[in-house]
Parts: C-alpha cells; structure tokens; sequence
C-alpha cells in the first residue's frame, strides 16, 4: 500500500510529514510526496485510519490518497480532495471521474485525446486497448494503464545529498591566527578525508565564524581548480584571515566545502609545465594582499576608441607566446601616467605653447594634434577628449590632453 | 563667401544604416555653407540620386553623382560620374554584381565587382583612392601602395585618379595621409580633400552609431570600435577644410577642378520610352490615331459623332507631347490580358481620357460623364501621364508583368522600388533594442504607439514612453526619445512597389542600376516611383485587386454553372433590385460599399443611379469627412437642406453634386470657369493645395485666382468662399475618375451578388483575404440570403470552393449549392491536396485507410485536421469523431506486412461532438461555421436575459434602451471618427451596430478587445433607417467558443 500527500506550496513539509511514516519516501513533485505504507497496518490500524493518521500529522489542509498501485495514490491524490483510501481492485472506478489533465502526457497526445473528447480518466481507461496502442503507441498505452490505476511501477526513493560541512563550538573564544589555523587544519583534515572517500574536491570554501559580541565573520573562497589539499586551503583561509581579520574573537568556526567532481587533465609531452594550481592560486593571494586585488591579474585591452581602457582579469597561466602577440613595428612606445596628471596648459591660437605639470614644466617646441576622440555618449559618463603630441625642451616627446567636458587638462604620458 | 570647396565625399541615409542624413539635408546645409556643388556616393548604389539631385537643384547648386563601389578585395572604391558613359558604367557595373548576388545576401558575400569588371567599366568615371576602407588605404596597410596607383592609373587614365586625403584629427589617418601624399608625388598624382561626410551636422554621429548597431546587429555597449572615433564626419564649409587643410592648399583647390570635370547631371539619363513597332510607312502617331478612331466607333456607336472632338484634342495633345508610343504600350499590355482572358480596368486619372477609354484601357465614358481630361494630361504641365492597371490579384498579375519584362527584355523592364522608413514603432523597437532596453519594456511601448487610424492629439512619444513605464527625467530614456525623433521617416531598407514598372527602350540597366526583388523572376529598379516621375522615366502600375478576380472568377463560374455568357461592360445599368440592395445597404461583399461606414450611409444617400454610386465610393474617405462635406451633401441629398453652388457661374460644375465640391476634378473646374485658368494651370494649383503645399506657391496662386476671379466679376464674400473652399478641399478632394472606375467594380458586384449569389460568394471565398469581412461572416450573410453551403467533403470538395447543382429545386434564384473547397481545412498543405485530387480522380477512396494509403504526401496532422473538420464523414466515419479514431489510426505507418491488417474492433468507440464542439471544431479547423451560429443554440438563454436579436433593433424606436449580444466581427476606430469605436456585433439575426465613445472605451478597453462574445447594453439610436446601439455597458459572455476572427481597427 501507498500513500500520496499533496498540497500546495510546502515540499519540505511534506517530506518531513512523509518521514514520519516510511523510510521509503518519493518526492514526485514539488507539491507531491509519495511513500510506502507496507507493514504500518499492525502499527496504525485500518487504511483509514492510516490516512488519517497522516492527516493528523501534516498539521495543514491536504490531499491524501492510498493505494496498492504508487500512481492510482498520486492521481487520486491530486485529483481528489482530503483523503481517499482506494480499495484493490477499485483504482479504476475511483479514478474514472478525474479530469485528462491529471495525467502528463506529452502536448501531441493530449491535443489528440481533446480532439477525440476524451475528458475523464474513465473515457481513456474505456477505450479499446490494442486501439490505443495503435494510435498513441507507448505513451498512449501507459496512459490508458495510469488511468486504469494499473501501471505498477516501482517508486523512487529519496537519498540524502552529499553536504561537506563541520561545526566547531570552541569552550574559549579564540582570538589569534596560529590557535585558530590548529583548529582549522583539524576541520579540513576531516572535511578533506570525506572528499577523498567520495572522490570529490571542492571549488568553494565558505567559512562562517560567529564572534563574541559581533556580528558574524563570513568569507567565501572560489578555487580556480576543484581540491582537496588541506595544507593549500589552509594556506588560503590563513591568507583571506591575515587580510581581513575577524573584528572579535571566535566562538564558533563553521566550515562548507561546495564538492565537484575533480578536474583531471593531461598535459602535453612537449608543453612547458604550468605552475602547480595550488601554488599558484597561493602565491595570487599573496600578491592580491599586498598590491590590492584590482591591481593582480592579466590586463586585457578593451574594444573602444575610449583611451587607456583596459580591464584585470583574473590570471591564468597560458602557453600562448606573448612576444609575437605584441604588435610588429611601433614607431614609438608611449610610457602612460597612471593616472594621468593635470597639468596647466598656455594655449595660443587653439595650440599648447606652454606646459606645467609638479615636476615637468617648459616651452612646448613641437606639437601634432589635436586627435579628438568621444563616446559612450549614450552613457551618463561620456568622455570628448583633444589629445596633442608635443616636444620639450628637455629632449622628450609627451602626450597631453584636454577634457572638452571640462576644458582640464593632463599629462598623459611620455613616448620612449 | 566662404573659402571655395566641394565636398566630393558623402555619403547618405540611402546607404542604408551607414549615413545618417538624407539627401535634401545635405542640400539644405550644402546652402548654408555655401558650397558651390557636392557628391553623393551612396555605398553600391543611386539610392538617394535623385532626391539628392533634384533638392540640389533646387538650392541653385550643383549635386553630382557617384558611388562608393564594393570591390571583392573588400576595398570601396569611391567613383564619380564625369559624363553620361560613366553614369551608365556605374549602373551597369552595379546591375552586374547586384543580379549575381542574392536579395539578402549573408556578411562577406555582398554584391561586389571584380577588377578586371572595374576596368571594363572604367570609362568617364573619376576615381578617387578613398578613405580608411579604399583601395589605396588598404594596399598601403600591406606595403603595396604603389602598384595599387599603377592600377588604377592604368584602369582610370592620367587626369581621373585623384589621390584621397581625409582629417578626421586621428592619429592613423594622419599616418596614412602622409603615406598618400609621399606615393601621390612620387607618381605625379593630385591630391583632393574630401571629408568622408556621412551626416550634415557633428550631432547626427549619435544617430550614425545606432545605424551602425543596427547594421551589425549589436547593442551600443557592445559596439566597441565598430562606433565612430568621433564627430568629425559631418558636412563642413570651406573655411573649416582651408584650414585643416592649410598645409596642402591644393587639395582644397582640387575640388574645385575635380567638379568643373564633372559634367553629368541626372536629368540627362538618356532615358526613352520604348518605341511600339507599328507598320510600316506610318509613325506611331499615325497608328495610334486609326486605333484610337476605329476602336471609338465601335465603343461609343451612335454617340462617336458627339465624342469625336473630344477624342481629335486629346489626340491632338498625345501627339504634341509625343506620348503615343506610351498610349500604344499601355494598349498593347491591355491586349495581352484580353487575349489571354484577364480581365483588367484603368484606373486613376486615365479615366478622364476618351482615348484610354476608346482603347479599352479604363472602362468609364469620360465624355459621357462629362470627366475632365486636363486632370490626367495638359499640356502646361509637361508630365508623363499616369495610367494604372487594376488586374485580379496573384496569379494572373503575375503573367502580365512577366508578359511585361518578355516583351521588354529582363534589363528592359523592372518594377519600381518601395523606400522602408523607420516609424514611430520601429524606431522606438529598434532603437530600444541598441540601447540595451528590455524587450518587454519595448513591447508595452510598442503596444501604445498607434498602428491603426485614429491617433489622439495629446498621444505624442513622450506621453507613450511615459505610459512604457519610461521616466523621462533618467538621461538615458530622454536620449533613447531623442533617437526616436531622430531616426523617424529615414531609409531602412529597399522594398518592391506593389506594381509599378518602369519600361526601357533599349537597357534600362543603362539609366539605373536594377537589383533583384524578393519575388523570384523579378527586378526592382533602385529608385521608388516618385524619383522615376522627377526623372521621366515612365512608369505603368499594374496594380492587384482582389475585386478583379473574384469578379472574373464569378464570369467563369456563371459561364459554367448558369450557361449565361456575362460582360461586365454590358451589365443592365439601372437594374433595381441591384439598387435596392445597396439602399439597404445590405452590401457585405461588395466592391468599396460594404464598410461599415458605407452602409452607414448607404440608407441616408439611397442610390438610385450609377452616379450616385460614384459619389458614394468618393464621399466616405477622410477627405469629404474631414473636410465636412459629407454631411452637407446628405443634407441636401436628403432635401432638408437647398442646394446652394457658390455662385451661378459654378452651376454646371457643382450641380450633380448639390453644390458640395466632392471631387479634384470639380476643384479644377471650379478655377477654369470662376478664374479663366487654363486646364494645365488648375491642375497646378491643385498640385499647390495638395499634400506638400508650399505658403509660397499656394500665395502666389491664391493670388492669381482672386485676380481671375475679381476679372470675372466674383468678388467679396463669395470670392472668399470660393477660395476656402478650394483651399479646405484641395487636401482631400478624390478624383471622380477614379471613383468612376471604382463605381463600376462596386456596381459589378452588387449585380452580381443580387443576381448570382452563389458564384459570387465562392469566388469571394475563393480569394480570401480581401475586403472588409472575414469568409465566416461573408458566409453566414450569405446564408441569410438564402445560398445553401455545403460542407468540405474529401469526397466532392475541390481545393477551391465550388458549385453544385441545386439539391432543391424548390428554391429560385441562385439555384447553386456552394460547397466549401479544401483550402479551407487550417493546415492542409495545396501540394497534399493536389495529391489527393489526383488520386481521387483515378479511383475514388474507399475509407479513410485507402486515403491515407494512396496519399503518402498527406502528413498525420493534415488527416486529423480533415477528420476534425468533417471532410472525412463520407469515408465510412459515422461522425468527425469517428472519423478522427480512424484518421489517426491510418496515419500510423504500420510497414508493409500490416498495411492491409483491418482493425479488431471497427466499432466507433468515441461519442459524437456535441454541437457546441462541433461549432469549437468548425472554427478552429476551418475559420469557418456554415450550421447554425452559435447565439442560435444560445437564444433561449438570451431571451431570459432580454437580449433583443439584431435582425429586430430596426424595429425598436430611437432612445430605447435595449440589451444585444453576439460575436464582434468587427473593431474599428477610424482617424476621421475623433476616438470613436464602432463594433460590429453578429448573431444568427445579422448584424448590429454599436457606438462607443472614447471614455467609455478607454474604461472598457480590455473588455473589449479581450473577449469576443459580448453582451452590450445602451439606447437605440436609429437616424434615417441607420441603427445603431449606442453603448453604455459591455458584458463579457464568456463563452469559451473559438470564433472567427475579427477585423481590427481600420
């Protein structure tokens, strides 16, 4: 015997109402759980009295409906409301009056079965069998069963999803970095030997430590490749701590490692060896502490006419061969300010003659220009710049530029 | 004076997406910086040529004209015509690519000339090396810069190649100008500065960088470097490119010699109307008169004494404007169809001619109807004529114009093109789409901008992005509407007219480059029909009319059915049953009467003669709406008002009209005889009120015709009147040839469908869509008027509808039975249905197995819908479920061992449809209900409800409240109606009409538009025998019923 609860809006409820009754629960909607209710007669009594008990149980209003066939339970279920018990033999005729649409058939089918006015689970149980199978082939042949209350199908137990997580309630606050790294290496030990035992890795480290008298210290690590090393995501929790410490001392730690399936991969015979992921990602922390984690990564030139537009990206290790990247025969290499400097600019006739900027300043010898670039005008910061090449007097080539939004000027660079 | 300069460089909005002015901008602000001439290189084409040439010109300046020309090196080779030899090069170079290339070709596979063709085609032309994407810059980019000269100095000449410099203040040009002018000296060529321009002024670059997203299909964002580096491409004056250019002053002084070599102008295309080849010994003239004077005799019989002046001075005028051989081609086309049995009418203002008519080309008596003739040709005004070609639509239109382009040779002939704008809606989605907005935010704003006719005053684009959910205060949405504004009426994409050709003598690839049209076996010219009339290239429209070919298949179904050999030009003219019909204005299906406004008015104007068939078909247009003439004719018609004719002399004019001026033909009258003006001057002055009235000229000729008028002794206030007349009619005035000629279709049809209902009713359904309503209603009225309709049958049905002899011979007049054709099951294929009839002809089927055995072609859904739709009852089916059980069984394929199997149980297990189901299943399967309508079954529901049947609202005195219900069959708020919804609500009776007034409307608005069974309450209104409900409260029925679908706002 089955039982099938269904009700709208509150799985978890279900399946912790299911729970109570049977090891052996399905969860075959969101808004449907069915489970097996074999042997509960001894226990509870009478079918009735079983549903009943279910009922009692759920605490809200839903539709419970037993049967010895796993779907007649669920159509019954969802078709009827509170709680139908279906004796053997009597799936059928209980099932007759319910609306097609409690069946999910495939779109093609149900048009057909509309068109032939079937509207009741009865109309298709009715209808000759081998006719059926002629017309809808399979589909239609396990429909008609389902509507028969007949299909006899085995149900799909729930199984308990992998979580890889530890808690530690510490007996004294905890508030330096070695003490707690100690307890953190014993956390990942185990976390990391339940990974190795499952043959997984983890991609993300979430920590949470609660504080005394503060609020939460939570971080969260994403891995550039799925590990398991306790010594390397140690390394890493100690370098996010050392960056940003935690504002008082701990009371619990809470570790959560996201687990996916490891990555492997075979590397060519004749390749230069990538640094190792693990030393590699330890070694961009180290950078990302000291020169900020804007400043870390590889620059990657981006497609617009705005000038010095570039963004960070995330490093990688690449094989490619950066010298015949770079472009062939550049007269002149500009050397950029960043950011660029302002700078008080003499103009006569709409042209530089005269430049200071802190430690630069002089008679402007040679120029070119104006090069007027603008964009992003559709945008709410849109740039208009006049860019000038000019030589001073110190034997240099500079770049200057005037902001038409604002009439400021800046030095932007020097040509090598 | 500003400093001299040519600007040798633009490009237009006519590239499409890759300019963002139009051709009469450039003009305008070529004027302001007083540049002498300029040249537009439209890319791979002459698109904005003319309008270009024609606003130049008008602004006393010169335009020449080029191209930029795709090369397959992906380079643009920038090319000016220097002579008439170069312009016909260019568009025969272009017709040669453009015809090897498909319509839409993919990226990288444009159309593009190789160049070995560029050399064949090199002469007269003027090359210059071009910009960052010419064939220069691009050679420099791969070190072979100077061969790239030597090759053009070879395919050009010494003298024709100039070396290009553009400064846009960017650091790679400059680079690239240096190496140009170090080639350029070094080969002894000139330099000339051109500015690349592709829009008048700096803020246009906005509008130019959507037009590039749109090109690439990209968001603004994402555009990058494919955006403009800045605002430097627009047009400049000749200071400012001295002044960029003072270091190489003769680059600025070479445009200046670049133009004076340039002597073509687009007005001298070469162009000549084919000569028609008449017997020897005699002119074309000749020939046409002893056509025009034999075919008259025969036309106007014992009246040809009487039209034999007229039809000597028209000659007269053909033969001084040396039309003829255009009158001979028209003649020749309308021979064609005669011969081949198409029927076809001249429309337009050809109607007033008695030589068109004499020749067969239109079918109304002008002289007869006293048309005037200066309205389609005088000789003051020195245009081509227009004359157009109604033919049935579709397949027979398609022969002609394939006649045409045999006749004329496939660079001979080509139909006029059709500019695409962007518009209110598409510009909105479009532009939105570019600036990254969301698809349903531009949805909901698309939803408020207007399609349909009448558009609210206030309803302006702020106030619809405001409705969108689009603040205005955000910078970026006040930009967006800006984008808007600013790309509104500028060229999309190329189009194909509905029918007009223009025709060559010799190659009309030589006068302007042909491309291919979407339709296979067609060419489309690249300019739309105003540029060939600017140009005088001569067009025919040979236009479709879905009245054409319902009328013709009607004769072939009379001929057929009824053993009657009808001719439409022979049909009785007063017959009265015809004229009682339309005063009952029971006229659903007829030609230009049966719209709801029409047979508004059909009982206040009560035809009883085929003139007033005329006005009828001219009075509901916006034109004597809005210009409030319509109402002062009813009046008048109606006797409560005098005829009053402004002034005695304008009696003969305005007489049969009452003295409302109704037509553009009364306009001119009314000048000639109240001003003395001369026919050509009349039609001027109308041209002058017309839609693109200019203050000036109207001024100049108010002026004139007060002078005129005061000469003739009309002064004071009815001078005045006349004048406002004029001016408030010229606007909307249609011509009464033209309505002449629609009268006579409109007659033709409600003869026939007095007379012959049942061929009428199956050539109406046979050429669906067309008119006013859709084939559910056009059957249910006829129903009403008796026709029995049978229906689809897999066994008789033929994919056309047909007719079937009478089943009962106890009815009278249409004694046909109409059965419905093939075409009418949703989703059946015309190639299946081919195939079933063939096999249907071989063997008939013997059930439903047999069917779908014998006919592989059938798909499984098409069987199903035939069964669902009752076609395959007569196949052993006791009923359409029945039919549906087997249907899907023999669909099934099986494999040959058990093809022949029968089935275990052949007992029908399905119950029957219910009627209800069966209506559902008419619908949805076939558009179309020929039992009961569905209010029938209903009507004892609605009789507990009150609801008075349509049929009985004729009854009902004005002002009595009363309750209708039914299927709206029509939506409809007209832009003459100011906000006003009229519906059309049908139920088993007829129909009834209803009223809503825009406030109520706005409150009801979903209700209305969402439901199509309706019960609806409000006071009879009944004017003259016209009914009307006028609405106060709407109910939906709520009935979950598929309906025929309704016709939406016009």
């Amino acid at each position: 015997m089955y039982a099938c609860i269904h009700a709208e809006g509150n799985p978890l409820l279900l399946v912790e109402c299911a729970r109570h009754f049977s090891p052996r629960i399905e969860e075959t909607s969101p808004d449907t759980v069915l489970f097996d209710v074999r042997g509960l007669g001894s226990l509870i009594g009478e079918p009735q009295a079983i549903a009943q008990a279910i009922a009692n149980r759920a605490g809200i209003p839903v539709s419970i409906a037993l049967s010895i066939d796993p779907d007649a339970a669920v159509i019954a279920a969802r078709g009827i409301r509170g709680i139908t018990v279906i004796p053997p033999g009597g799936e059928a005729a209980v099932l007759a009056p319910l609306p097609l649409n409690l069946l999910s058939g495939s779109p093609e089918t149900a048009e057909l079965l509309d068109a032939w006015g079937i509207r009741t689970l009865g109309e298709l149980a009715a209808l000759p069998p081998l006719g059926v199978a002629a017309r809808l082939g399979n589909e239609g042949a396990h429909l008609q069963q389902l509507a028969q209350g007949n299909a006899g199908r085995q149900i799909r137990p729930l199984e308990d999803a992998l979580r890889f997580e530890e808690e530690m309630e510490l007996e004294h606050p905890v508030d330096l970095l070695e003490p707690l790294s100690f307890l953190l290496s014993r956390i990942l030990g185990d976390l990391c030997a339940r990974l190795a035992f499952h043959a997984l890795s983890a991609d993300e480290i979430r920590l949470t430590l609660i504080l005394e008298n503060a609020a939460p210290h939570r971080c969260a690590l994403r891995l550039p490749v799925p590990m398991r090393d306790v010594k390397t995501l140690l390394k890493l929790l100690q370098l996010e701590l050392s960056a940003r410490p935690p504002g008082a001392p701990i009371l619990k730690i809470r570790i959560e490692l996201n687990p996916v399936k490891p990555r492997t991969q075979q590397h060519g015979l004749f390749l230069a060896l990538a640094p190792e992921p693990a030393k590699l990602e330890v070694t961009l922390s180290r950078l990302s502490n000291l020169l900020g984690r804007e400043n870390v990564g590889t620059p990657e030139l981006l497609d617009t006419h705005r000038p010095d537009s570039f963004r960070m990206n995330r490093f990688a290790a690449t094989n490619a061969r950066h010298a015949e990247d770079a472009p062939a025969n550049e007269a002149l290499v500009l050397r950029r300010y960043r950011p660029p400097r302002h700078a008080q600019v003499r103009l006569q006739n709409e042209i530089p003659v005269h430049i200071a900027t802190g430690s630069l300043q002089g008679k402007v010898l040679a120029h070119a220009g104006p090069w007027r670039s603008s964009g992003d005008w559709w945008q709410t910061e849109p740039w208009d710049h006049a860019e000038w090449d000019i030589a001073l007097a110190d034997g240099a080539l500079y770049r200057i530029h005037e902001d038409l939004r604002t009439g400021r000027w800046f030095l932007e660079g020097s040509y090598d | 004076m500003s400093a001299p300069y040519i600007e040798l460089h633009a490009r237009s909005a006519f590239s499409f997406l890759q300019g963002a002015s139009l051709p009469e901008e450039y003009a305008d602000v070529a004027a302001k910086l007083e540049l002498p001439a300029m040249a537009l290189l439209d890319r791979d084409g002459f698109y904005g040529s003319p309008r270009f040439f024609s606003s130049m010109k008008k602004q006393g300046l010169r335009g020449h004209t080029g191209t930029e020309l795709l090369c397959t090196d992906g380079s643009r080779y920038p090319l000016i015509a220097k002579n008439r030899k170069g312009y016909q090069n260019l568009c025969r170079l272009l017709t040669r690519t453009k015809l090897r290339t498909e319509k839409h070709p993919k990226p990288g596979r444009e159309a593009a000339a190789r160049p070995e063709e560029i050399a064949e085609f090199a002469d007269g032309l003027v090359c210059l090396t071009g910009d960052g994407d010419g064939p220069l810059a691009r050679a420099i980019r791969r070190g072979k810069g100077r061969e790239c000269l030597d090759f053009l100095l070879r395919t050009f000449g010494r003298g024709n190649v100039y070396a290009e410099l553009q400064r846009h203040h960017d650091r790679d040009e400059e680079a690239r100008n240096q190496a140009v002018i170090s080639l350029a000296r070094s080969l002894r060529i000139p330099l000339v500065a051109t500015n690349g321009v592709c829009h008048t002024q700096p803020a246009r670059r906005q509008v130019l960088d959507v037009f590039t997203c749109l090109h690439h299909k990209v968001k603004l964002a994402e555009a990058g470097r494919l955006l403009t580096k800045n605002a430097e491409r627009h047009l400049k004056s000749g200071a400012e490119m001295s002044r960029l250019f003072a270091d190489y002053p003769e680059a600025i002084a070479n445009t200046l010699e670049v133009s004076a070599q340039l002597g073509f102008e687009l007005s001298d295309l070469g162009y000549e109307f084919p000569h028609y080849p008449v017997p020897y010994g005699q002119t074309e003239m000749e020939y046409l008169r002893d056509r025009t004077r034999e075919s008259a005799r025969m036309r106007y019989q014992s009246g040809y004494k009487r039209a034999r002046p007229q039809i000597e001075r028209e000659l007269d005028i053909i033969d001084k404007l040396n039309l003829a051989g255009y009158f001979l081609i028209v003649w020749d086309i309308v021979n064609f169809c005669r011969d081949e049995g198409i029927l076809v009418q001249g429309r337009g203002s050809a109607a007033n001619s008695a030589v068109c008519y004499s020749l067969g080309i239109t079918a109304v008596d002008p002289i007869g109807m006293e048309l005037l003739f200066e309205r389609f040709l005088s000789e003051e005004r020195g245009e081509w004529p227009d004359i157009d070609l109604d033919l049935p639509s579709g397949e027979k239109r398609e022969r002609v114009i394939q006649y045409v382009y045999k006749r004329y040779g496939k660079l001979g002939a080509a139909m006029t093109a059709n500019v695409i704008t962007y518009r209110g809606r598409s510009a909105a989605r479009e532009v939105g789409k570019v600036m990254g907005f969301e698809t349903e935010t531009l949805d909901r704003l698309s939803g408020l901008i207007p399609m349909w006719g009448w558009q609210d005053p206030d309803d302006t684009a702020k106030k619809q992005f405001a409705e969108a959910g689009l603040d205005l205060n955000h910078p970026r949405v006040r930009k967006f509407l800006e984008l808007v504004e600013g790309i509104q009426d500028m060229p999309r994409h190329l189009g194909q007219h509905s029918g007009g050709m223009v025709i060559c003598q010799g190659q009309l690839d030589s006068v302007v480059p042909l491309e291919p049209a979407s339709m296979p076996d067609r060419v489309v010219v690249q300019w739309d029909k105003e540029d060939c009339a600017d140009l005088g290239l001569i067009k025919v429209d040979l236009l479709g009319l879905g009245m054409m070919a319902v009328l013709e298949e009607s004769l072939v179904l009379i001929r057929q059915h009824y053993k009657r050999e009808l001719d439409l030009g022979q049909l009785p003219p007063d017959d009265p049953e015809t004229y009682k019909a339309l005063r009952n204005a029971d006229t659903i299906g007829m030609f230009q009467v049966e719209s709801r406004a029409q047979q508004a008015t059909l009982p206040r104007m009560k035809p009883t003669t085929f003139y007033d068939l005329v006005v009828q078909v001219a009075i509901i247009r916006p034109g004597p709406i809005v210009g409030k003439m319509m109402h002062p004719y009813l009046a008048r018609r109606q006797g409560k008002e005098a005829p009053d004719c402004l002034h005695p002399c304008l009696e003969p004019v305005l007489r049969r009209t009452l003295g409302v001026p109704l037509f553009q033909e009364q306009l001119l009258r009314i000048a000639m005889v109240a001003a003395s003006f001369t026919g050509g001057e009349a039609e001027e002055l109308r041209r002058a009120m017309g839609f693109k009235r200019s203050q000036e000229r109207m001024k100049t000729i108010e002026v004139r015709l007060r002078e005129g008028m005061t000469r003739n002794g009309i002064t004071g206030a009815t001078q005045d009147t006349i004048v406002q007349s004029i001016t408030a009619f010229a606007l909307y005035g249609f011509p009464e040839s033209h309505a002449a000629s629609f009268a006579l279709l409109a007659y033709a049809s409600a003869f026939l469908k007095v007379h012959f209902l049942a061929a009428f009713t199956c050539a109406l359904l046979n050429n669906q869509p067309m008119g006013f309503y859709h084939p559910a209603v056009l059957i249910k009225d006829a129903q009403h008027h008796g026709l029995r309709v049978l229906p689809i049958d897999v066994t008789k049905s033929e994919w056309d509808c047909t007719l079937e002899n009478l089943s009962d011979a106890s009815r009278h007049d249409t004694s046909k039975d109409l059965r419905l054709g093939l075409r009418y099951v949703k989703g059946l294929r015309a190639e299946s249905a081919e195939a079933l009839l063939a096999q249907r002809e071989i063997a008939p089927f013997a059930d439903i197995d047999d069917l779908a055995r014998r006919v592989p072609e059938l798909h499984k859904d098409e069987i199903s819908r035939m069964a669902a739709a009752g076609a395959l009852n007569p196949l052993n089916a006791e009923h359409r479920r029945d039919a549906l059980w087997k249907a899907s069984r023999a669909a099934q394929y099986s494999g040959p061992l058990l093809v022949e199997v029968p089935e275990n149980d052949p007992a029908a297990p399905l119950r029957p449809m219910t009627v209800e189901e069966r209506l559902d299943a008419d619908y949805r399967g076939t558009g179309v209900n020929i039992g009961l309508h569905p209010m029938a079954h209903r009507r004892a529901e609605m009789d507990a409800l009150g609801v008075t049947p349509a049929a009985a609202l004729a009854g009902i005195p004005s002002g009595k409240p009363v309750r209708i219900a039914g299927c709206v069959i029509v939506r409809q708020r007209p832009g003459t109606a100011k906000g006003i919804v009229f519906l059309s609500v049908e139920d088993e009776t007829g129909i009834a009409n209803v009223v809503v007034m825009p406030d109520l409307f706005d409150e009801n608005r979903l209700t209305i538009i969402g439901n199509r069974w309706l019960l609806i309450e409000g006071p009879i209104q009944n004017v003259d025998n016209v009914v009307h409900v006028r609405a106060m409260r709407f109910e939906p029925l709520g009935y979950a019923l598929a309906a025929a679908a309704s016709h939406d706002f016009h």
